[in-house]
This record gives C-alpha cells, sequence and structure tokens, in this order.
C-alpha cells in the first residue's frame, strides 16, 4: 500500500502553516468586535477560606463597567468530568481552595477600567486552615477542604491483578524505591483567552480548547442552555499539551458576563494566571516495589502512588490512572497491584498533561536498569526481555494488535551503539533507555468516536467537516492530507470546517491521542464512501469497470487506458444532476470495552490500539558544578504509519524538549500555598541552545485498523523522554536518582553522595 | 496623563497616533493598528513572541513603550512579504516543519531576520544562539534551527 | 499586562533628564534599553509619575579610548560593547560577561548603563502585585520582615549584573551626574550592600559613563545558571588579571558584588580566595536552587575561573 500512495507518507507542508507565518493566524485574544468589552478576573489571595460575602456594586458603580459577577450570578451548579467528581463550582460561592481561584469578575470598556472596578469589589472572607502537602493532606486531623472526599482523598485508583503478594515473595530480586517528581508548568505560549459573545439567546465562544464538544457540554449544563444555543467555535489554539482539556472557569465567567451585558466579551489570562488559575501538572510521590525472576522478567510490580490534586477533581480519575496503564500497556507482567491517591490541597488545580506521571515513569524504568545489573543484564536485554509483543493482552486486559516496541529499542541501540558503550562510559557519562506505550484515545463512552460529513461542490473542490481540533500539533493538516489521498485532488483543494459544535459532530477531541487513529479514520471512511460514489459515476461515464478508476490530481481516470478521464467536478455535476450529491458521512468508533470505568471496573479493552516508543539520552555531568548536559538524543516511535513524517518528527523533537530537556530544568516551585515561578523567567522551558543534537526515527508497525496504518504520532516520547534522561544520570553517576527536575544542585548533591559510597 | 505624538514608519505606511505616555508599542500594533501577528506570552520580555523589527533590530514590543518610538522604522511579521511574495525565512519556517501552534512563530522569523540581515554565512551556533532569545513550546527548535540554515542559504 | 499610569519625558542632555527628574520632584524613574525597568513597572514594582528617556543624549552613546582609559557612554548597548575591537583585544572578561548576558535580542536593546544598574531580583519579589499581595509585602516593598529568610530584617536579594563583575574586575569607574554635581568613583563603591535599596546613590544622579584602565588584562567569566540563555546568573565569578595581579568579582549571590584581590596565583592562595568567598557568600532561599548548592558554587566557580587564567597563562 505505501508505494501505491500519493500524498499519505509524504512530507507535506501542513495546511495551516501559511497563515502562521504570515502572522494572520487568528488566536482568541486576536479577536476584536463591535462593542466588545474586556473582562478582568477578581482572584482569590487566601489558600483556603470561607466566602461571608461579595459586594459587587462599587464595582458597577465604576464608570464604564458594564457588568459584574460573581458565582451568586451562577445556577450553583458544580462541574465535573465524572458524576463522582462533580465539585468545581468555577466561581465558588462557599468558600475558596487556592490561592488565585477565581472569586469575581468584571466587563469594562478597557482593562484600565476593569482593573479599577475590581479594586472595588468587596470580599469579605473568614480565612480556614489550609494543607499544602498530599501527605499531611491525607492525615487525620488535616483540613478538609472538600466535605465528601475523606482525608482528602479525591480519587482512589486500587488495581489488584494475579497473586501479587506471593509473586513478590518468592522473586529472586525485589526492590523498593520512592521516586518524587515537581508537578510541571503547561507553559503553552498562547496564555488561556476566551471570547464569549451572547446575543438572541445563543451563545458564542473561542477560546483554544482540545475538544470543543465536551467544553460545549460542560457550559451548557453550567448556563442551562441547551447544547444547540452553546457554540464553541474554531479557533487557533497556541499550544494545549493537556492543559485546555476542559472547561475553564473563564469559560464561565465571560459567558455570564457576556449575557448581563449584552455584549461580546473577552477575557485574556496574564502569564501569571494562565501558571497559578488555569491548570498545573500534578506532583507526584511513587513508591515502586518490583520483584524480578533469575531470568529478568518482572513477576511482580506493587504501586502506591501519590498525586497532589490540588483544589478541585479536573480529570482526576484518568489522571491517576494513566500512568500506570502507559506502564502496563508496554511491560509484560501479570501480578500487580497499583494504589493511585490524587490527594485534594489548597493549591492550583491539576490536571492531565503530554508527559504526565515522569516520577512513576523514570523511576521503573531506573530501578529496572538497577536490577538488571544485578542480574547481569543490560537496560536493552532487560527491556527486550520484557516488553509486549502484538497479540498479547495487559495486565488489565486489553489487547495489544500492532507493536514496534522491539523495533524500536533495537533501532535506538543500534544507533547509539549502546549495549557496547554501556559498560564502559566515561566517569560522569551515562547513557540511558526509556521506553513506553500509549492508548490512541481514552474510554469516554459515546464520546469515544468520531464523525465526518464531506461534500463535493460542483467546481469539485470539496468541504470536510469534522470535530477534529488542532492545537498545534497538525491533526488539521492531517485529516486533509487524508482526505486528499482518498479523493484525489490537492490538499489546498479541500477546505476544512472543523472544531465548530454548531457544525460538527462529536469528536473525542485532542487530549486522548486519538486524533490520527479515531478522528483521522472517520475521516477516511467519509472520503472512501465519497470515492465509491464517484466511481460509480465515472466507470459508467467512461465505459471501463469500476475496478479500473483511479483517482489523482483532479482527475478520475482508467488505470489501463489513461486517456478515458474525466474531472472530478464533472463527476460532481453530473451527481448533482442525479439528485445524488457526492455527500457522505463517515463515522468510526474505537473497539474498546464501554463498560470499563476507572475506578470501579479498572478493565476490559482500553483502546482501539496502542503505539510505542524507545528514547536513548546520553548525558555529561559537569563533576564541579553538577550541571548535566544532554549532547545527543535518540528517539523512536512506533506511529504505525506516519501521515506526514515532518509532523512525527516535530512532535519527537518537541517531545525531547517538553520531557527530555525539561527533566534537568521543569519543575513548579512553592512556597507552600505560592506558586515562585508563574513565569517564562523562573520556569524554565529549554531555549535551542540547551537542547541535544536529535535523531527521530519513524518506525511503522502498519496497525490493522489505524487509518493508512496510523496510530498516535505526537505523545509517546513525552512520557519516556525523562525516563532515558533518568536512567542516563543514574549511570553516569552509579546513584539512583530520586527526584526530578534533575536541576544541578540535586545532581551535586547525588555526586556528593557517590564520592561518600566511594569512600 | 497627557497623550504623546508620535510619528514612525509601519510596514512603510507613515503613521502617526496620539497614544498614551504608557502604551507598549505591543498593545499599539495589536490594539490601535490591528497587527496581531505579534502576540504577548509572557508580558515581560521574557519569551520573545512580541518581537518586531525596529530600525533595523529585534525588539521586544511588550517591553518598550510606543511614546519612544518617534521617527521609527518598524517592520511586523505582516509587513515582511512584498508584493505577495514571502521572506526567505517564511518559505522556509513552513516547508521544513518549524510551525507547529504558531504563536512563537512570528516572533521567531522577526529574531531570526535580524541575524540573516547581518550575517550572510550563519553557522549552525549562530542561528542556535540567536534563537536562543526566543521560547518555543512545541518544536525542540530543530526544525527552526534548519528552517533559518535553509533561509540563509537561499538569501545567498 | 498593562503598564501603570505615568508621563513620558525625553531628555536630550544629562542636564534636561536632572531638570525633568526635578520637575516631578524625584517621582521619576530614569529609562534607557527598558529591559530591566519595564517588567519592574508592569509588577508595580515601581509606579514613577514619569519616565524620563535617557536614548535621546547623544554624548553617552559613543565608546572612546584615550588618557588610558577606554570610556564607554552609559547608552551603549551590551551587543555593540560586545562586538567592540578594543573591548575585545583588551577585556576578554568583560566580552564574556557580555556574551552571557540574557540573550542576543536583549542585548541589543541593554544598554551597559542600565545593566549595572539594574535592580536586585528576588523569586518572590518580582511578581505581580496580586501575587505579592496573596504573600504579605517584604522588606523590600516596605513590608515588615523578609518572605524568604522569616523574621529577617535585611534583604538580601540577588543583584544579577553580569557586566558588574567583569568591569570590578577590570578596577572600572563610573561617572556619576545629578542635581548635587557630578563625581566618578569605583563601580563597586555605589552598592549600599541592602537589597531593598541597591544603590547608594543621590537622588536623581544619572550614571553617565563607564571607563576602564587601557591596560591588556586576561580575563575568565564563569556563570551559573540552569538555561544557557536569558537567565539571570544563579551564582558568578568574574577575574581579570594584570600585571599587577588578579581580580576575582563574585555575585549573582546577595545584593552587591564582593571584590578579592588574589595575593598570589599558588594553589593555596586560590584556595584559600575561594573558601573567603564561600564563607562570605550569604545565600538565602530566593532563587531556583538551593541556597547551600549556590554558596558552594561560589567557590567553585571562583577555583574554576582562576585556575582557568592560570593555566591559560602557561
Amino acid at each position: 500500500m505505501k508505494d501505491t500512495m500519493n500524498i499519505v507518507g509524504k512530507r507535506v507542508v501542513r495546511s495551516d502553516s501559511l497563515a502562521k507565518v504570515t502572522g494572520r493566524a487568528r488566536y482568541t485574544a486576536d479577536l476584536k468586535m463591535p462593542n466588545m468589552l474586556v473582562a478582568k478576573v477578581l482572584r482569590s489571595p487566601h489558600p483556603h477560606a470561607k466566602i461571608l460575602g461579595i459586594d459587587l456594586s462599587g464595582a458597577l458603580k465604576t464608570p464604564g463597567v458594564k457588568a459584574a459577577v460573581s458565582g451568586f450570578d451562577g445556577f450553583g451548579i458544580k462541574w465535573g468530568v465524572f458524576r463522582y467528581t462533580q465539585d468545581h463550582a468555577m466561581l465558588p460561592t462557599d468558600k475558596v481552595r487556592y490561592i488565585g481561584e477565581d472569586v469575581a469578575a468584571v466587563a469594562a470598556v478597557d482593562e484600565e477600567t476593569a482593573l479599577e472596578a475590581l479594586s472595588r469589589i468587596r470580599v469579605d472572607y473568614d480565612p480556614l486552615p489550609a494543607v499544602f502537602d498530599p501527605l499531611e493532606a491525607m492525615r487525620e486531623g488535616a483540613p478538609i477542604i472538600h466535605e465528601q472526599y475523606k482525608n482528602n482523598i479525591n480519587i482512589h485508583v486500587h488495581i489488584d491483578v494475579g497473586e501479587m503478594d506471593r509473586a513478590m515473595e518468592s522473586a529472586f530480586l525485589v526492590r523498593e524505591d520512592t521516586f518524587k517528581a515537581a508537578g510541571e508548568a503547561y507553559a503553552m505560549m498562547e496564555p488561556y483567552a476566551v471570547v464569549a459573545s451572547y446575543e438572541n439567546g445563543f451563545l458564542d465562544l473561542w477560546m483554544p480548547n482540545a475538544g470543543p464538544h465536551v467544553r460545549a457540554k460542560a457550559l451548557s449544563n453550567l448556563l442551562k442552555i441547551p447544547l444547540n444555543r452553546v457554540r464553541v467555535r474554531h479557533i487557533n489554539s497556541g499550544g494545549a499539551f493537556g492543559g485546555r482539556s476542559e472547561v475553564a472557569p473563564g469559560d464561565l465567567v465571560a459567558s455570564l458576563l457576556s449575557i448581563k451585558a449584552e455584549r461580546p466579551v473577552k477575557l485574556v489570562l496574564s502569564r501569571e494566571e494562565n501558571a497559578t488559575s488555569s491548570r498545573q501538572v500534578h506532583d507526584i510521590i511513587a513508591t515502586i516495589k518490583t520483584g524480578m525472576s533469575k531470568d529478568g522478567a518482572i513477576v511482580a510490580k506493587d504501586f502506591r502512588v501519590v498525586y497532589d490534586g490540588g483544589a478541585y477533581s479536573s480529570t482526576g480519575p484518568i489522571a491517576t490512572s494513566i500512568p500506570f496503564y502507559v506502564y502496563e500497556e508496554c511491560y509484560r507482567f501479570s501480578n500487580v497491584r497499583y494504589n493511585g491517591y490524587r490527594v485534594i490541597t489548597n493549591k492550583g488545580i491539576r490536571g492531565m498533561y503530554g508527559c504526565h506521571g515522569r516520577a512513576f515513569l523514570a523511576g521503573n524504568e531506573a530501578q529496572m536498569d538497577m536490577m538488571a545489573k544485578e542480574l547481569g543484564m543490560d537496560p536493552v536485554e532487560i527491556r527486550l526481555k520484557n516488553g509486549l509483543t502484538s497479540g498479547e493482552m495487559t495486565a488489565t486486559k486489553s489487547r495489544i494488535t500492532s507493536c514496534g516496541l522491539k523495533e524500536t529499542i533495537e533501532v535506538t541501540a543500534a544507533k547509539t551503539d549502546f549495549q557496547k558503550r554501556w559498560p564502559k562510559t566515561p566517569k560522569l557519562e551515562g547513557i540511558g533507555m526509556g521506553c513506553i506505550a500509549i492508548m490512541c484515545g481514552f474510554p469516554m463512552g459515546f464520546r469515544s468516536g468520531s464523525s465526518c460529513y464531506l461534500k463535493i461542490n460542483d467546481d469539485g473542490y470539496v468541504t470536510l467537516v469534522t470535530g477534529v481540533v488542532d492545537n498545534g500539533q497538525g491533526n488539521e493538516s492531517m485529516v486533509i492530507q487524508a482526505a486528499s489521498e482518498i479523493l484525489g485532488v490537492p490538499m489546498e483543494d479541500i477546505n476544512l470546517v472543523n472544531a465548530d459544535t454548531e457544525i460538527t459532530n462529536l469528536d473525542p477531541g485532542a487530549y486522548s491521542q486519538a486524533a490520527a487513529f479515531v478522528s483521522t479514520n472517520a475521516v477516511k471512511i467519509a472520503c472512501e464512501k465519497a470515492r465509491k460514489q464517484i466511481v460509480a459515476i465515472a466507470a459508467e461515464k467512461l465505459g471501463v469497470a469500476e475496478t479500473d478508476i483511479a483517482l489523482k490530481n483532479r482527475l478520475v481516470y482508467s488505470v489501463e487506458k489513461p486517456e478515458k478521464k474525466m474531472p472530478i467536478s464533472w463527476v460532481a455535476r453530473e451527481a448533482f444532476a442525479r439528485a445524488d450529491p457526492i455527500a457522505a458521512t463517515g463515522t468510526f468508533f474505537p473497539n474498546i470495552d464501554l463498560e470499563r470505568e476507572w475506578l470501579s471496573r479498572p478493565w476490559g479493552q482500553m483502546a482501539g490500539t496502542f503505539s510505542y516508543a524507545t528514547s536513548v539520552a546520553e548525558v555529561a555531568i559537569d563533576p564541579e558544578t553538577g550541571k548535566i548536559t544532554i549532547p545527543r538524543f535518540t528517539a523512536a516511535h512506533d506511529c504505525g504509519r506516519a501521515i506526514n513524517p515532518m509532523a512525527v518528527e516535530g512532535q519527537i523533537e518537541g517531545s525531547v524538549q517538553q520531557a527530555g530537556v525539561a527533566a534537568i530544568t521543569e519543575g513548579n516551585l512553592w512556597d507552600g500555598c505560592h506558586l515562585l515561578n508563574p513565569d517564562l523567567l523562573d520556569y524554565k522551558v529549554p531555549l535551542a541552545c540547551d537542547m541535544p543534537e536529535i535523531e527521530a526515527i519513524i518506525v511503522e508497525s502498519d496497525d490493522p485498523v489505524g487509518p493508512f496504518g496510523a496510530k498516535e504520532g505526537g505523545i509517546a516520547i513525552r512520557m519516556n523522554a525523562y525516563s532515558a534522561v533518568g536512567c542516563a544520570v543514574t549511570h553516569a553517576t552509579g546513584v539512583l536518582f530520586k527526584e526530578l527536575p534533575l536541576t544541578p544542585d540535586k545532581v551535586f548533591e547525588m555526586l556528593e553522595k557517590g564520592t561518600e559510597v566511594e569512600g | 496623563m497627557e497623550t504623546v505624538k508620535v510619528t514612525f514608519q509601519v510596514n512603510n505606511e507613515k503613521t502617526v497616533l496620539a497614544v498614551k505616555p504608557n502604551e507598549t508599542l505591543l498593545e499599539t500594533l495589536r490594539e490601535r493598528l490591528d497587527l496581531t501577528g505579534a502576540k504577548e506570552s509572557c508580558g515581560i520580555g521574557s519569551c520573545g513572541a512580541c518581537t518586531v523589527e525596529v530600525n533595523g533590530l529585534p525588539l521586544r514590543s511588550c517591553i518598550v513603550l510606543t511614546s519612544e518610538m518617534e521617527g521609527a522604522d518598524i517592520t511586523t511579521i505582516e509587513g515582511l512579504c512584498g508584493e505577495g511574495k514571502l521572506h526567505p525565512l517564511q518559505e522556509t519556517f513552513m516547508e521544513q516543519g518549524a510551525v507547529q501552534c504558531g504563536f512563537c512563530t512570528s516572533g521567531m522569523i522577526m529574531t531570526a531576520k535580524n541575524l540573516l540581515d547581518r550575517n550572510d554565512e550563519p553557522t549552525r551556533k549562530d542561528i542556535v544562539n540567536t534563537i536562543s532569545s526566543n521560547v518555543c513550546r512545541c518544536t525542540g527548535y530543530k526544525k527552526i534551527v534548519a528552517a533559518v540554515e535553509k533561509a540563509g542559504k537561499y538569501g545567498r | 499586562m498593562i503598564l501603570p499610569g505615568f508621563e513620558y519625558r525625553k531628555a536630550a542632555s544629562v542636564a534636561e533628564a536632572i531638570a525633568f527628574y526635578n520637575d516631578f520632584q524625584g517621582k521619576a524613574r530614569y529609562l534607557a534599553g527598558g529591559t530591566d525597568l519595564m517588567p519592574l513597572l508592569k509588577y508595580r514594582l515601581s509606579t514613577p509619575a514619569a519616565v524620563v528617556d535617557l536614548k535621546g543624549i547623544q554624548e553617552l552613546g559613543a565608546i572612546s579610548a584615550d588618557h588610558g582609559w577606554l570610556t564607554i557612554g552609559a547608552n551603549v548597548t551590551l551587543f555593540d560593547l560586545k562586538n567592540d575591537p578594543v573591548v575585545k583585544e583588551y577585556f576578554p572578561v568583560l566580552c564574556q560577561s557580555l556574551e552571557a548576558t540574557s540573550c542576543e535580542t536583549l542585548q541589543m536593546r541593554g544598554t551597559i548603563g542600565g545593566n549595572l544598574l539594574q535592580d536586585t531580583r528576588c523569586i518572590e519579589y518580582n511578581k505581580t502585585m496580586e501575587w505579592r499581595t496573596a504573600r504579605g509585602f517584604c522588606l523590600k516593598m516596605g513590608g515588615e520582615t523578609c518572605n524568604v529568610v522569616p523574621h529577617s530584617r535585611i534583604c538580601l536579594s540577588n543583584y544579577c549584573s553580569d557586566n558588574a563583575l567583569s568591569l570590578i574586575a577590570l578596577s572600572a569607574e563610573v561617572s556619576l551626574a545629578g542635581p548635587e554635581g557630578d563625581k566618578t568613583t569605583g563601580l563597586e563603591k555605589i552598592f549600599s550592600g541592602c537589597g531593598s535599596r541597591v544603590f547608594a546613590l543621590g537622588p536623581g544622579e544619572i550614571l553617565t559613563r563607564i571607563r576602564i584602565p587601557m591596560e591588556k588584562s586576561r580575563g575568565v567569566y564563569e556563570k551559573l545558571r540552569v538555561r544557557n540563555s536569558i537567565d539571570y546568573p544563579l551564582a558568578a565569578v568574574a577575574v581579570a588579571m594584570r600585571q599587577n595581579g588578579a581580580r576575582v568579582c563574585v555575585g549573582g549571590v546577595g545584593p552587591a558584588p564582593r571584590v578579592y584581590d588574589l595575593t598570589g596565583t599558588d594553589a593555596g592562595s586560590v584556595r584559600d580566595g575561594a573558601q573567603k568567598a564561600y564563607t562570605d557568600a550569604r545565600a538565602v532561599p530566593n532563587s531556583t536552587l538551593s541556597p547551600t548548592y549556590r554558596r558552594k558554587m561560589v567557590r567553585a566557580l571562583f577555583r574554576r575561573a582562576v585556575n582557568k587564567i592560570l593555566s591559560e597563562g602557561k
């Protein structure tokens, strides 16, 4: 199939790039509308306090202010992704639970006026004892942040498969270690922004989002407006990485203000607000106990993982589970116990992240290296030994249908000469390997599938309508490329209408690695249906068999007698005349176990397929300062089939930065409830000069169900790049790393420890 | 506050404005002139997303006052392509896949442009040094470096 | 993030700048490149009635070599200074510190005068008004106590100019012009030693020129930072060596640079010098890396910088 494709598999220029390089691509903050007002939010200065009253009158009296709202202007509905996590009112009326929480807001003619009005809002607080450390929060007697969460335990994911205790007891080698990692900042370049425009009972919204349909659903519930009157519209997004998945308080704020003022309202968060008050990433403490047999097989795993969840549930059950699942989708083990606790604290809300779970995942990998060493094995051998293969089941009963894990391990090992170098790297240089798998789509009930509608206009140009959303990773271009392949028209002939809830159908969104496998499959199915219609008419008109027809360069032609041909536009017109226009709907729903539930039934088929990846990091440590440099990084990703290899490479390279180099630079710093680095100066997003030479390798396992064989092609390296770095530093120092990020101060401490060990 | 009258060139057009003394160049470009290609990301000059060219030099427009711009010659990303022809950097950023979410792109291109303007044959090290002025969250910079390298060759 | 309200004045001469300063009863801030001042204004850490732009003062924009001094106008940008042939040939330590300052774009905007007179930094200080209100005001904001070291009455925020260190190592002097007249003093003497009021300058004083004795030197600048661009130093050491000995300047830790004249170049003197710098360094948790570590790095970078110079000389 590979050789016969015209455009899939080619390094094409992405459809969205022209607008972006010319500065014409519109993002939410760029929008301007007649009579538009500027909104500003008053935020809590307390980590935990009872709200005794909110007085907006001073703000409302400020000249130029057109509306002011607090939670008392809403319906008192609390949002939650799951029925059992409905704890977030967006604008609280009972109490505030973190510094930076949205409390009230104003809409005014300009920003100065809005700021002036905010200073005139009076909020009466009664400060409450607060708790910031998740382990303290779990203890008896700790301040309770939500009444319904005993000991502040928001979510407890308990998985118990096989006979863990017995297997651990009989294991040849057992090791237990605890790893910690600071939560990261998403640090998307675009600070959060939302424009809301309410008119005649219809609410239109623009904001960077990773799933317009779930966003509209949440707002529909919160505002008691039917779904077809809450329209989340298409706009460019300046990065998401998991942090734009859920409805944001700002969405409700802007909506309420627009409804009150009967004018469009724009709310743009500052960089600091984006860091403190949109989403943050979980801090994690992972205790990992592993039992191995003499031959290096993992026989038992016992996990206790504590996630600092911040003040509300967010996607809690998912966040508490994913690190475990991506691990079990990669390695074979039949006896496992996993206890994941997501704990509520008086800090900003934590959500899912593209690199989520680094303490757990890097910890597992580095510990495995230490154990392998004791057994006389190297990191490559131990991973090949335990890695899953196609046809196998994971511990919680997901079947793997395509798996290039072995190939990614072998190719990265070969490219880096890993096994030769491992036993004899120079002092303070190290090499490390990290592997992972990831599900292409989370189980989201009826929202797990995607639908696409397409029509061919009478000039032969194509209109493609799908819910697929793009946060910068190239999803829009990907579906256009897929349609171009099947319909035989150039990409520029296709107009994509997407991510607009009033026009497009449900789609899982761009936060569960589903866009390639699920959304593109729906597009492919729709295009194939339309193609069938085209082929039938053309075959009849050209007097050839349908099997002889091909589509290319806007033409329909006979393969055997290429002089027999006609433009697709003629076929389209003919179809109109036959009262059967070329238009089709395609829907794809992955083969998942719909009974599966994150807490109550954590087993069954998780996703339609899984992608795989291996990263190899090479590090050198400055003995005098502990500063790490990463001269080289090699990453191989089994993405099934690369629809646009250039885009897949871009994802791999970005992952090396955001997860790999981030492992030595990035982490949120706290002084109790105060986030110390909510900016782009003290929060260290790696710069060009900090980047290694990257070799990005695409492995194609040709998934049997994926569109053109494709699976997720963006995130797997994000889930193992830190593991490679953690393993490499462990290798270089001879001391198991215990905490991320590996900033120079922590590495220096490791070096001092290592010296002590040496004598 | 007394307004400040400023006369300058923006993308080759003479512009006369009365601005607030505390107005940043970024605000003027985005709010008054509808040139929204330059973005506000960090707001304090530490990321480069708002970079525009002023008198031949890259400038972080979020931390300069429009009041300071009297007589200045300003080019923004929107003014980079003349007569419908893209600047080589715009071509290569597209062709090399150096654009993902695009929020840093205009600042990145304006920063790189200055390097190409003063250095005919920038080495890879020069390029990395220059673009290390700007933060990109998506790409890992590899394709950005490749795009600047290629644009440098086009220029010659 | 919008700026607070203020008036804008552009001065054509030093005298006019001082006159503007007086017009606003001292409630004015001088503006050069703005790379340090603008973020402070945005965060409402400074709310002047007026901003007096110094960039129109032509006489402060030149570099000249005469009478045994290299004289640098305060308006010279870091980028231009870095590329000056005399600086390259005579003062390698300055070249290195300029290269290590922030990033290229900001080097093109930032001036040497502004770089030297930048405010000290603290991870609990350089924040928005909202953040600081929630945290409570510290000494440097006019509050009762330090937020980093509870109950402390002294502010130990960090002075983060890279180039002050190399200039002090080169025995540079600065000229100041103010309402009370002009004076010239050693650069190391303009610091108060207190983080809440960094400089011992008189009201309205403008740093106009920097001058360095025109004597060739060898030099090394060592800077610790997490990222290799944009970042301020977490600890830094500059060494300049001339005929009459080596001068070391330590910065990035605490509110003022510290100067050490190296007594000898033997291993013992280097070790003792480094140890002295370590003992003197008062690192507190006011930056992104641990204070214990930053203090140790003062010693490590001191040794490294001096040893580099010594090995170069061999």
